[in-house]
């Protein structure tokens, strides 16, 4: 297993001793790929940068809770976006079929090179074990995962009862933490 | 295939996002205490996370870490203006205590003065005159730093006076009247930005009086109400 990029882990063990310049370094190299992560699930832009100005200033107030043992840096900034997004959204109770119009348009943007976050191979091996599951379970999985929708809002994206999603998001999270772990 | 037990799945879906809202709520305050819940939604969070890999980045607005400093800088300056009354407070007991024999008037005004002086440099010499009837509490309170050149008013124990206004003045012999330093019911008011020198010398030198005026303050640029309140500089810290 490759080691993991270790910038992120010395930039955040620096915010966490009050390092400003490491700060606006970690944010340079993290924020697109965060907002993206909040926009995808709040469908605002107002909306997505309030939460990540709230995440990021978490981030500065908890580094010294980080513990690299336990989580990427990106995996714990990502989980405090998203939570607090998650958050947001069932708050506004976000609409789930949101007009996607929005989001189309919104421009893009490379890859910051220290943003390549996650290990490749944690990717792929988490890519071929959600592949492994029924299509429509697939999508289920990322919908809720990476567009924020709730129970509810699958229920009536795949026309089942609530009951009956949850019973298949069990299933299905059980299935891919079966194939992680082989 | 595996099943989830309670804990996972309630991990699992916590982290998915598709819990319930007060479902939710209710596992975010339990992972608190609940250590085995709190790993459980490490894992997950884990075992999904990699799946950002698949979202598109989008800049934020140029502003937006502009934003986060100010509202970093503005938390730390809260945390040392606490820091700072902490130390006040600290300062203001050791005074208290060296004050024990003296006049209960001093002892009150310097232990008010050291909660309140937040603007005064330590290294500074500071005066605090004691605005007081002769026989009440006192009712205001002047506070100078001659360092940093500021004088501020603070109404203290001043009684409410409806359709009425405090005035402070300033009265000194070498000035042909009494200057009028500004009018407060209640809360502080600076009275400044005043430059070294002269004019910090007469402040030095003078005394205060409170007079009541009608709202707006007294329409002669003199006192016209009765004079309450009356005081002197002293010499606040070693």
């Amino acid at each position: 297993m490759p080691p993991r990029n270790p910038r992120l882990d010395q930039l955040l063990a620096a915010v966490a001793s009050g390092d400003e310049a490491a700060f606006a370094e970690l944010y340079q190299a993290t924020s697109s790929k965060l907002l993206g992560v909040a926009l995808r699930i709040l469908r605002s832009r107002e909306v997505a940068e309030e939460v990540l100005q709230e995440a990021y200033f978490k981030v500065w107030e908890r580094a010294g809770d980080f513990n690299p043992d336990i989580a990427a840096p990106m995996t714990w900034m990502a989980a405090i976006v998203r939570n607090r997004a998650l958050d947001e959204a069932r708050r506004r109770v976000i609409r789930p079929t949101a007009d996607e119009t929005e989001l189309e348009n919104l421009k893009s943007d490379d890859e910051h090179p220290i943003a390549a976050l996650e290990r490749a191979e944690d990717v792929e091996r988490l890519m071929r074990c959600l592949e492994g599951l029924e299509p429509d379970k697939q999508q289920m999985v990322r919908l809720a995962y990476l567009d924020g929708m709730s129970r509810e809002a699958l229920a009536k994206r795949f026309d089942r009862p609530e009951g009956t999603i949850k019973t298949w998001l069990h299933r299905s999270l059980a299935q891919l933490r079966g194939c992680l772990e082989r | 295939m595996t099943e989830l037990d309670d804990i996972d799945g309630l991990a699992a879906e916590y982290v998915l996002g598709t819990l319930p809202r007060d479902e939710r709520l209710a596992v975010a305050e339990r992972r608190a205490a609940d250590k085995a819940l709190d790993k459980a939604i490490a894992a997950w969070e884990r075992r999904l996370s990699p799946m950002i890999e698949t979202v598109s980045p989008v800049a934020p607005s140029p502003n937006l870490y502009n934003k986060i400093r100010a509202q970093i800088g503005l938390s730390q300056h809260v945390v040392s203006l606490r820091a700072r009354e902490q130390q006040l407070a600290r300062r203001a007991a050791r005074w208290r205590n060296a004050f024990v024999g003296a006049s209960a008037l001093a002892a009150c005004a310097v232990g008010v003065l050291g909660y309140r002086e937040t603007s005064f440099r330590q290294d500074g010499r500071q005066y605090v005159a004691v605005l007081h009837s002769g026989t009440d509490k006192p009712a205001f309170l002047l506070t100078l730093d001659t360092k940093t050149s500021t004088c501020v008013i603070t109404a203290v124990n001043a009684p409410p006076q409806p359709e009425k206004i405090y005035q402070v003045w300033m009265v000194n012999d070498q000035m042909p009247k009494p200057k009028s330093l500004g009018m407060l019911n209640e809360g502080e008011m600076n009275v400044m930005p005043m430059a070294p020198g002269p004019e910090t010398d007469l402040l030095m030198n003078a005394s205060f009086a409170v007079s009541l005026e009608p709202m707006g303050g007294s329409p002669t640029g003199l006192p016209t109400g009765p004079v309450l309140f009356t005081g002197k500089l002293v010499q606040a810290t070693p």
